[in-house]
């Protein structure tokens, strides 16, 4: 920089210098950004000019703003330790990884190599086995494996290839050289969250980006994408991702990369296997898929030959592979080479399966399983770190994970010692390894922290592809030996570098986002009932709030005028179960209380809401982040807690907030669900349900005999008074009442318009054929026809009845045409002697 | 000796099913010792399809699907199995238990019947440190293996109180020790938790016992329905070796070997997903009668 005589420069340099100055890279440890002379490397200076003259407060600015877009995304992961689940807010890093170019050839040629070595290792595990039958990988390392697959020894990959996507965990030692840490072929994670990374710092420091050189990372999506529909032999199967669910911690990335690579998300439920292949159980019947991206661990595929217990996994899917009529991505099996004793081989099994020495090293790792290594390494315990062989942790170990030899207690010591001896098979050793830091934003300064980084490959044809780009694992503090999110470590995203152009990033909206949307039109069985008991479980809250609300407001009217009314009230919420049964003579602020708190009441706001909520939870890809927020502060809302006391205004106010956020609910619903199909389920529910919330508050208020007072508050429950004010300007009437909510088709809440939409959304759904009524159509026409030919004064409870009778057959019959109830046979085994 | 095996398994339930997806492993294949004249099953009702084929293990698996409802599946096995007498092996003659240990670590051959595969903890068999030493006291430094094998079924018979009931087909290892008590299922499965967990390998075994005749005083458990014991190996020269810790006996001609895996639920005679029932009750009656 001094050899440069321009003053812009040097005025840069200054402001560079000041922006960083105080940062200190950690004592013998290599740091990303600083040289051990205290010089900012050269590749970082460009970018870090730049983001410094920005100055701290708008830097936070800036780095608040991609905060909001994770936020609004609804990017989040789950925490499994935590009791409640509990969903976390994504934790970005702002300062990206700089990576050179020439550096990063060099990452792209050892980890192609590697990708490549594992391929081959696999083929030959489950194939001719030479390399244990040549002694170069021992036997009990192979069958030790959880994840060597016994079903698929003998048997190729459909489509021919084990690994078609595979993450590497690297870290760059002390002496600078990058290592890999650890490979990721079972169903690696982390290549949705790089996006989500890459979208939010892009949009937070949009011209420092476009300025900066950096490689994106789209084509290597779209690359994948085209590969992945090359693979389909017929044009019609769809391709899937089978998750295991939102309980994952990564289920967010499941559903991001559905969307974003154009793919079905689908759990174990919405799969079948016939003869003829693998089907997707589908509201408009089997659809043929051939293709899956697994995100599910291989031992919970099948219940049929692998673990029994499995509630994830689809019956016969080994069967389908076996025969050829399914490509999964990653192959059943491949966590094979994922193992830590592996790393124990795989250098010295380069030179024989490639020809070639590896190119980029491995940690130094040493399996116990043979006498003389075990001999050694005991001796020399202080050295090195003591891990797991094949899995996190194993039973009858000591200790989970792994643990530094030098930070054992003397007791631990002894019983893993005598653990060894008896077993070397489980474990192995690995050199201790120093991981280097890079910058972190924390406190209106840079910082420096340990970090690891993720880099993902796709099999495209015959050959790997490295994403340029990746995702960067932070400590938390200093010294971190491992790095994982699970332990409250933050991320970052990493910028590779180039001197050559980046595509034009000005076009489009969405420079990372690709247009692709393929996914429109198919709708899992599963995800309509789900959608179905959503609309039902949110309307029968918004009658339970509405309940309550007229319960309240009669107080004011003085307790012996509103008592008929008020029992007549409490009458129907004992009958929904929203209140204890035989509290009808309690006061109205304990029965309001009861159906607003009591979670253990099938009727209460809480317990309709909790199941509003976790049925919306196993379909949530399908709704809109918005949606799911309002459907989540309903729930923060109807699980709060009350003060104790007479306290209707509070409860009142909770009782608006709950209507104002049902309101909400249903405008997003409305806008915003993509899936025309699911938005109809989402609505045949909450139709059938304000239909037979209507019939019952008909019959409860106007028949046969009129409650005093029972007429308004019917209106008032209906949420019809403004019409009915309008239309008829007097004190409310039998006939007009029922007229206005039984038969008026103009009415939102009548009973008619209830059927007018249940029929429009019967008749659009894929089963209704041709111009014949499909049974479910028929039952609802039935029905309707009869209401809209009555006259509002013939109207009686017999009629209503009637009605209920027949929604509830309607709400049976979608179930049974669109609801699969799969179990696992639990056989009580009575004769073992 | 030649034995006619029958066996009936019948799973009820307490609603039609609907739709039923199983495996069955429940027909006996040749293995060293034992020929298979003839094996067959009958399965009700008629399943809607059907497949043969046979695991790692070397097991045959026979995979159904049934479509029409049905409140029972019944499979019937009717099987004529010889049984080879086998030579008795000196336990002063195999090698010293540590030196088996080490020989099966660094095994080369993964085929089926490879020490490799019996080494590790499995899905039901986990490695547990009561059990671990309570074997270790069969095993002093530089005894024979199969001698220390003898010495740890008969301890086992001792120590714990045959009991039907007292566990179910899902109790682990340690749970059982723990009781002391249980069935042969149990049996096994403490005996191989040990022996792997000093590092040997054992491999369970699902089959039947000759039965007893009426008046057969020996009193031998598990002869009335299906059985289970422990394959140890013991070398490469001297083998696998059948034990029953449930009767503290080595397995001779009175075995017959049904399926071989890592422990019960690599053998379990019945897999299923199925669509309709909750409560379902599985049972079976067991005959194996010598053929004079």
């Amino acid at each position: 920089m001094s050899a440069q005589p321009d003053n812009a420069v040097d005025q840069t340099d200054a402001s560079l210098q000041r922006f960083v100055a105080g940062y200190r890279p950690l004592p013998g440890i290599f740091d990303e950004m600083m040289d051990p002379a205290g010089r900012v490397r050269a590749h970082w200076q460009p970018f870090l000019s730049m983001l410094g003259a920005l100055g701290g407060e708008e830097i936070n600015r800036r780095f608040a703003a991609a905060d909001r877009y994770l936020r609004d995304s609804g990017v989040f992961y789950r925490v499994y330790e935590d009791a409640a689940g509990l969903e976390r807010p994504w934790p970005l890093s702002h300062i990206p990884l700089l990576i050179e170019p020439t550096e990063w050839r060099d990452l792209v040629a050892g980890l192609t190599q590697r990708a490549e070595l594992l391929e081959a290792v696999l083929a030959d595990c489950y194939g001719p086995a030479t390399l244990t039958g040549e002694g170069r990988l021992p036997a009990a390392l192979v069958a030790g494996n959880p994840e060597f697959l016994r079903p698929f020894v003998g048997v190729a990959p459909p489509g021919g290839a084990h690994l078609r996507f595979y993450a590497v965990d690297i870290g760059r030692g002390s002496d600078g050289r990058w290592w890999v840490l650890s490979d990721r072929t079972q169903a690696p994670s982390g290549a949705g969250y790089a996006i989500e990374n890459r979208l939010a710092l892009s949009r937070a420091i949009p011209d420092i980006y476009r300025t900066t050189g950096v490689e994106r990372v789209a084509p290597f999506f779209q690359a994948f994408q085209s590969e992945l529909f090359a693979l389909n032999r017929q044009d019609d199967a769809r391709i899937c991702l089978l998750t295991p669910g939102p309980m994952n911690e990564t289920y967010f990335e499941h559903a991001y990369l559905a969307r974003y690579l154009g793919l079905l998300l689908v759990d174990g439920e919405d799969l079948i296997v016939r003869d003829d292949g693998v089907f997707i159980r589908t509201v408009a019947g089997l659809r043929r898929t051939e293709v899956l991206v697994r995100r599910i661990d291989a031992d919970f595929s099948d219940p049929l030959e692998l673990n029994a217990a499995s509630r994830l996994g689809v019956a016969g899917l080994i069967q389908a592979v076996r025969d050829g009529k399914i490509i999964i991505i990653n192959s059943l099996g491949a966590g094979l080479v994922e193992a830590r004793a592996m790393l124990a081989f795989l250098p010295a099994l380069a030179p024989a399966v490639l020809g070639a020495d590896l190119k980029m090293p491995n940690v130094a790792t040493w399996w116990l399983g043979r006498a003389d290594v075990r001999k050694e390494m005991i001796e020399r315990l202080d050295e090195v770190v003591v891990a797991a062989a094949f899995t996190e942790s194993m039973a009858g170990m000591p200790f989970s994970g792994e643990a530094l030899g030098t930070k054992l207690g003397d007791a631990q010591r002894q019983e893993l010692v005598r653990s060894i001896r008896d077993r070397g098979v489980d474990y192995v050793v690995q050199e201790a390894v120093t991981l280097s830091s890079m910058p972190v934003w924390r406190d209106g300064r840079l910082q420096p922290r340990p970090f690891t980084l993720r880099l993902f490959l796709a099999k495209i044809g015959e050959r790997w592809q490295v994403m340029p780009g990746g995702f960067v694992r932070i400590a938390e503090h200093g010294d971190a030996h491992a790095v994982s999110l699970q332990r409250g470590a933050a991320t970052a995203d990493a910028w590779v570098l180039t001197h050559g152009p980046v595509g034009d990033t000005t076009l489009l909206p969405h420079p990372e986002r690709m247009p692709v949307q393929r996914a429109a039109g198919l709708l899992p069985s599963r995800a309509a009932d789900n959608l179905f008991w959503v609309g039902r479980y949110v309307e029968r809250a918004e009658a339970t709030l509405r309940l309550v609300r007229a319960m309240i407001n009669r107080i004011a009217e003085g307790y012996d005028a509103a008592a008929p009314v008020i029992s007549s009230i409490a009458a129907l919420l004992e009958a929904w179960n929203a209140i204890p049964a035989d509290s009808q003579k309690a006061s109205v602020v304990f029965m309001a209380r009861a159906a607003l708190m009591r979670s253990d009441l099938q009727g209460s706001l809480p317990y309709l809401v909790g199941s509003a909520r976790s049925a919306a939870s196993v379909i949530r890809d399908r709704f809109s982040p918005d949606a799911w927020r309002a459907l989540s502060d309903l729930a923060t809302l109807a699980s709060a807690q009350l003060s104790i006391g007479p306290s209707e205004s509070a409860m009142t106010d909770r009782v608006e907030a709950g209507l104002r956020i049902v309101a909400a609910l249903s405008g997003l619903a409305q806008e915003n669900m993509s899936q025309r199909a699911g938005w109809r389920f989402l609505e045949l529910g909450r139709r059938i349900e304000r239909a037979l919330v209507t019939c019952r508050l008909v019959r409860c208020f106007a028949l046969p005999i009129n409650v005093d007072g029972g007429l308004d508050v019917l209106l008032e429950l209906a949420d019809s008074q403004i019409t009915y004010r309008q239309r008829y300007l007097m004190i409310a009437a039998p006939v007009p009442v029922i007229d206005l909510v039984m038969l008026d088709p103009n009415n939102p809440r009548s009973v008619v318009f209830q059927f007018d939409r249940i029929e429009a959304h019967l008749a659009a759904l894929p089963k209704s054929s041709g111009g014949r009524l499909s049974p479910v159509q028929q039952i609802a026409a039935s029905i309707a026809t009869r209401l809209r030919t009555a006259e509002a004064a013939s109207i009686d409870s017999e009629l209503i009845m009637d009605i209920e009778q027949a929604l509830m057959k309607l709400s049976d019959a979608i179930g049974a045409a669109y609801l699969i109830n799969t179990e696992r046979s639990d056989f009580e085994w009575e004769a073992l002697a | 000796m030649i034995y006619d095996v029958r066996q009936t398994t019948t799973c009820g339930y307490a609603s039609p099913v609907a739709h039923a997806h199983h495996v069955l492993r429940l027909t006996p294949v040749h293995r060293d010792g034992q020929r298979v004249h003839v094996a067959a099953l009958q399965i009700l009702p008629e399943p809607t399809r059907r497949r043969e084929g046979a695991d790692f293990f070397g097991n045959r698996l026979t995979w159904i699907e049934i479509e029409e409802p049905h409140e029972t599946l019944t499979v019937r096995l009717a099987a004529r199995v010889a049984v080879d007498s086998i030579a008795e092996t000196q336990p002063q003659s195999t090698p010293c238990w540590e030196d088996v240990r080490e020989e099966g670590f660094a095994a080369s051959d993964i085929g089926l019947l490879s020490p490799a595969h019996f080494l590790f903890p499995s899905r039901m068999v986990s490695l547990d440190p009561e059990i671990c030493d309570y074997t270790r006291e069969s095993f002093p430094p530089g005894r024979p293996i199969f001698d220390g094998a003898i010495d740890l079924i008969t301890r086992l018979k001792a120590d714990i109180v045959y009991e039907i009931g007292a566990t179910t087909v899902t109790t682990t290892p340690p749970m059982s020790f723990a009781l002391r008590r249980g069935v042969c299922q149990d049996f096994a499965h403490i005996m191989i938790s040990g022996l792997r967990g000093i590092g040997l390998p054992a491999a369970y075994v699902s089959g039947y016992l000759r039965s007893a005749p009426r008046a057969d005083a020996t009193g031998l458990h598990g002869s009335e329905a299906m059985h289970a014991w422990v394959l140890l190996w013991c070398g490469a020269s001297a083998g696998w070796i059948g034990l029953d810790p449930t009767n503290a006996i080595l397995v001779k001609e009175e075995h017959v070997m049904l399926a071989i895996g890592r422990d019960y639920t690599d053998v379990a005679p019945v897999d299923g997903v199925i669509v309709g029932s909750r409560g379902q009750r599985m049972e079976v009656s067991v005959s194996v009668t010598p053929v004079t």
